[in-house]
């Protein structure tokens, strides 16, 4: 467990499968060859088979008594989607628009499709998705050798490159199938919160551009930050399938506003409600129910009184208001450091806490 | 031989109870074996030993398809040679696999073959040698590594991936980026091979600071890899002299095996022929083990071991203990005879405390690892009988 933990929460109310998100995070981050495939934000629909394909079935986490469970290593070409580029360059000389690889699969295939009948009682919502930088990592407890950690100060979830050795074992026990296989390097990468934009007093590149303003970012132990305050005074943002056992740190305030059915003739079902209380509790556990009285409470009682503290949040304002990351937080770990600017992880960097581990007297002898 | 031969004349039990490894007999060449490879012809002059490879099964790992298909795995026969000149030593090792396996193209699910070489740096006392999986507290190994990786894509060439950056973050046009792209790719293809120190699992540490002079090669034929080793007898890390113990990995990519995964021989005895010196570890680690493996069983029961390892026919699967199923294959008789008089003579690192909380096999005590095994301070009898049945726990050889 680390010291502190940075936390986002996401309005999924307010979500518009925009997928702003996902550019901001593929133009930041897609720096480096073997990326290609990877996104490290998502939306995806739901229901939906989601990214990776069906990623909820593939195993990992944590079962009751704590034991991490066996997973599935994705395969590329057939549950991520090879990424594919367009002959742009060639249109000009009359070819035909196409892609450079024949697309099979790839994230949002069936995006907006959901399920039910149209128009009777069809639906659908978004969930955005990056890594849950959890309290109780799969990938870091099947890691074998020791190269995921958490950062002390803020508790990132981060991979070692320098030590990682490509095994994949991360992956399978993901429960969220958020870490991926660079297959130029041969080693795991994953999100990293965006930690050097995090230590400087940004958010996160996908909280940063996110439209609907569905993201708030801050640390779970700042009582006057909106995370806080949606997640343990309010108690109207949830983990997801936190029965995987790893103590998510992405939090979720569940969809409540959905339209009602139709009947046979059209007509709206009064009290109904497209989305299936199921559903909501499959994905955000029995404490929906409290959850969403809870938003229905106050929002009935902005409509009454004009005053609500969690609406306000809610409706987020002021975007530099969703946003509390305490950039003297990390420069006076910095100070501690000797450094002028953002604390190091050598880690991170280049494994350099691994340099001249070990030095030893060779054993002579006779 | 001839021990070994009397040895499988007994019972079944006793005969393999007996087996042990003979020794690889290095031979002196005038000739620069830094210039070796796997398909040289000075190899054909040189006798190879043959030595065996077990499923390493230690430890339970996460993943659901590779378990599935390395459930019943068998043990290999290898054949290994070795020679060595003045400065330096070249290893080979020959062992049979049905399918060339290569990780290449952007696959996220696709393993290569492999291979390592083991050496421990301290190897003065034989019944104190490091723990054969990557060492353990205090007893360091080097291992080298060669993968059949098709390349790694690190942009300096280093092995350093920290500032690697694609064409499109570069401002750059035309003919820049071609030559941009020429530069990365010349510089950036690298082979898959390794060097580690290493004093237990998780411990295991990549010597990325050029203090470590080795080279690698596979080659693939006739169903087979062959994969040489090529270092020098001293440097920084270690001084090989007269005889000195070594082991051998082999990864099978069909089989997804990476990591854990893998097939291990025990420590095998190397004597550098014409040198002096090495003579008892090499007759400690080629002796055939005594004891009444029956009785051993009987006393494996009695003291129930089973309780918290795995040992096949009287135990499931658990993640309490390090499991036994193959530890008659990979461990030598001083390390079993070890770990039962001293349980925190060598701790295996190699379990997660967060994957397995609630079953801990050692904890920490001041920085330091106490199994929570309890000594087992038995007579020399039974415990010559415990190893002896002990030695029988091994896959079969395919």
């Amino acid at each position: 467990m680390s010291k502190r933990q940075l936390a986002m929460v996401m309005d999924l109310n307010k979500c518009i499968g925009c997928q702003t998100c996902t550019v901001a995070c593929k133009t930041q981050w897609t720096n480096r060859n073997g990326r290609e495939y990877m996104y490290w934000n998502n939306v995806e629909t739901y229901p939906g088979t989601g990214y990776p394909k069906n990623w909820m079935e593939l195993g990992g986490g944590f079962d009751a008594a704590g034991d991490l469970q066996a997973g599935v290593v994705p395969n590329i070409e057939a549950d991520y989607g090879v990424p594919w580029d367009y002959n742009h360059d060639e249109l000009q000389f009359g070819e035909q628009l196409k892609p450079n690889v024949d697309p099979t699969w790839g994230p949002n295939w069936d995006e907006d499709e959901g399920t039910g009948n149209f128009p009777s009682d069809n639906y659908f919502f978004y969930i955005p998705r990056i890594c849950n930088h959890c309290t109780n990592p799969g990938c870091l407890s099947a890691c074998p050798r020791d190269a995921i950690f958490k950062r002390d100060q803020d508790g990132v979830v981060l991979v070692d490159l320098d030590r990682c050795q490509g095994y994949r074992y991360c992956i399978a026990g993901c429960p969220y199938k958020k870490i991926y296989f660079n297959p130029k390097i041969s080693k795991s990468e994953k999100c990293i919160l965006c930690f050097p934009r995090v230590e400087k007093g940004l958010p996160p590149a996908c909280a940063q551009q996110c439209v609907g303003r569905i993201r708030f970012v801050g640390f779970l132990d700042d009582e006057e930050g909106q995370v806080y305050k949606l997640v343990h005074k309010y108690k109207v943002a949830l983990p997801l399938r936190s029965d995987y056992g790893t103590q998510p740190n992405v939090y979720y305030v569940p969809p409540t506003e959905a339209p009602p059915k139709f009947d046979a003739e059209g007509r709206v079902i009064e009290g109904s409600n497209r989305v299936p209380i199921e559903e909501l509790e499959k994905l955000f556990g029995k404490e929906v129910h409290q959850a969403m009285k809870t938003l229905r409470e106050e929002k009935e009682k902005r409509k009454k009184t004009g005053e609500s503290e969690l609406m306000d949040i809610l409706i987020a304002y002021q975007h530099s208001e969703m946003f509390r990351l305490d950039q003297d937080y990390y420069q006076s770990i910095a100070k501690k450091q000797g450094l002028s600017l953002a604390p190091i992880d050598n880690r991170y960097m280049q494994g350099k806490n691994t340099e001249n581990k070990y030095k030893f007297k060779v054993v002579e002898y006779e | 031989m001839n021990k070994l031969t009397t040895a499988l004349l007994a019972s079944s039990l006793v005969a393999s109870a007996a087996f042990a490894e003979d020794a690889v007999l290095a031979q002196k060449t005038d000739r620069d074996v830094t210039q070796l490879t796997p398909t040289s012809k000075a190899w054909e002059y040189v006798k190879a030993t043959t030595i065996h490879l077990y499923p390493q099964t230690t430890v339970t790992m996460n993943d659901k398809k590779a378990n599935a298909v390395n459930k019943d795995a068998k043990a290999k026969e290898a054949r290994v040679k070795a020679i060595y000149d003045n400065k330096n030593i070249a290893f080979l090792l020959e062992w049979p696999d049905g399918t060339k396996s290569v990780q290449k193209g952007y696959r996220s699910d696709v393993y290569g073959d492999g291979f390592a070489v083991q050496l421990p740096v301290n190897y003065k006392d034989p019944k104190k040698l490091p723990y054969i999986g990557m060492g353990s507290d205090g007893r360091p190994v080097v291992i080298h590594l060669q993968k059949a990786v098709e390349a790694v894509y690190e942009p300096n060439g280093n092995g350093n991936v920290g500032d690697q950056q694609v064409v499109l973050n570069k401002n750059m046009f035309g003919d820049e980026v071609k030559a941009y792209e020429a530069k990365v790719a010349k510089l950036a293809v690298r082979d898959y091979q390794r060097s580690f120190i290493s004093e237990g699992f998780r411990s295991m540490t990549e010597i990325k600071d050029g203090s470590e002079k080795f080279s690698a090669d596979m080659s693939y034929g006739n169903k087979a890899w062959k994969g040489t080793v090529v270092r020098p007898l001293k440097d920084a890390y270690l001084s090989l002299k007269g005889g000195f113990p070594v082991a051998f990995a082999a990864w099978d990519g069909a089989k997804m095996n990476r990591d854990g995964l893998k097939l291990l021989s025990t420590w095998i005895p190397v004597k550098l022929v014409g040198q002096s010196g090495g003579e008892k570890l090499v007759s400690e680690l080629s002796a055939p083990v005594k004891g009444d493996a029956e009785n051993g069983k009987n006393l494996v029961m009695q003291n129930g071991c089973m309780g918290c390892h795995y040992i096949p026919g009287m135990s499931e699967p658990g993640y309490m203990a390090p499991g036994l199923a193959n530890i008659g294959g990979y461990s030598t008789a001083a390390y079993l005879r070890e770990s039962m008089v001293d349980p925190n003579a060598v701790v295996v690192p190699g379990y997660n405390r967060n994957a397995h909380p609630n079953t801990p096999w050692y904890n920490e005590v001041d920085g330091k690892r106490q199994s929570t095994m309890p000594p087992y301070p038995l007579d020399d009898k039974s415990l010559d009988d415990m190893v002896a049945y002990l030695k029988t726990l091994k896959a079969e050889v395919k």
